[in-house]
């Protein structure tokens, strides 16, 4: 199974675990991995590596990262630049680590990272272009 | 002026600089600037990539930096430099380029650093460089975000670590 890393500023990332074990339960191969004031870059992908490392069980993984060009996507990325199956997914969301608890059993790393591109992405909505529509 | 601020930031691009600085100022180019840091292709690759829309990115040595920044291309810009550590500052001073103010960003720790606050630590060698620039009459300012008070930090470098500060 593709194991997730998810990272962000503060504990956005336990939070996020924390509520989708709410909805979902215990999440196997899922991690939080945080950035603190204080952390130095490489302190950061030193931890996301251990995360990693505890997660990919030979199927890769998937990181969750909460905002594109900020110190998470940036140490993430250098990781996964330089480490086989490894992807990198912007935007965290709740309902596209829901999604990956649900479905990512059995599949790759390329459709996972489209199951959660997805969820993530169609998850987004307005109370009133909902109400339009029906 | 071309150059509108000067930062020494581990962290070189990120949040703070993509949301908060670059909706203070008008900022066309951010050069990245640290001898390493250039030489290193998987980060200038990945630097290049989140350069905000409105605003390219470099990533420059020092020498490259300061002779950009003082030929006539950079006078139509509004350049933002990100160095890594004081030493990057006080070498772009050394190689010629005019600062009236260096802005400390995230200092993390690093070995044999000393913390001040808990985004900045420095080094004994950080400290000379900054005392060297204090002393040339650059101000050093320790600003996390765009909106944090712009007063002399050097007062401060002096106060907690007297011993390399003297």
């Amino acid at each position: 199974m593709v194991g997730i890393v998810l990272v962000s500023h503060g504990n956005m990332a336990e939070g996020m675990i924390d509520a989708a074990r709410m909805i979902v339960g215990e999440m196997e191969d899922v991690l939080a991995v945080s950035l603190q004031e204080m952390d130095a870059i490489e302190d950061l992908m030193g931890r996301i590596e251990a995360a990693l490392n505890e997660v990919d069980t030979g199927d890769g993984a998937l990181i969750l990262v909460d905002a594109f060009g900020a110190s998470p996507f940036n140490a993430s990325a250098r990781l996964a630049m330089q480490r086989e199956k490894t992807e990198v997914i912007t935007g965290m969301n709740l309902p596209m680590l829901l999604e990956l608890a649900v479905q990512r059993e059995g599949q790759d790393l390329e459709t996972v990272t489209q199951i959660a591109f997805e969820a993530g992405s169609s998850s987004i909505r307005t109370l009133s272009q909902t109400m339009k529509k029906n | 002026m071309p150059v509108i601020h000067i930062r020494m930031d581990n962290r070189l691009i990120h949040g703070q600089i993509l949301v908060s600085w670059n909706s203070a100022f008008k900022i066309s180019h951010i050069i990245v600037t640290n001898n390493v840091v250039a030489s290193d292709p998987l980060q200038v690759t990945l630097l290049k990539a989140v350069a905000p829309l409105t605003a390219k990115v470099s990533v420059l040595t020092i020498k490259d930096c300061v002779a950009y920044c003082n030929s006539p291309e950079a006078e139509k810009e509004n350049i933002f430099i990100i160095a890594k550590y004081p030493e990057d500052g006080l070498a772009m001073v050394e190689g010629g380029l005019k600062m009236p103010m260096l802005n400390l960003g995230n200092q993390a720790f690093v070995r044999g650093s000393k913390k001040i606050s808990n985004t900045v630590y420095l080094t004994e060698s950080g400290v000379k460089a900054l005392k060297k620039l204090h002393e040339e009459g650059i101000r050093i300012t320790c600003r996390m975000m765009p909106n944090d008070p712009d007063n002399d930090y050097w007062p401060t470098i002096e106060k907690s670590l007297p011993e390399w500060a003297k």
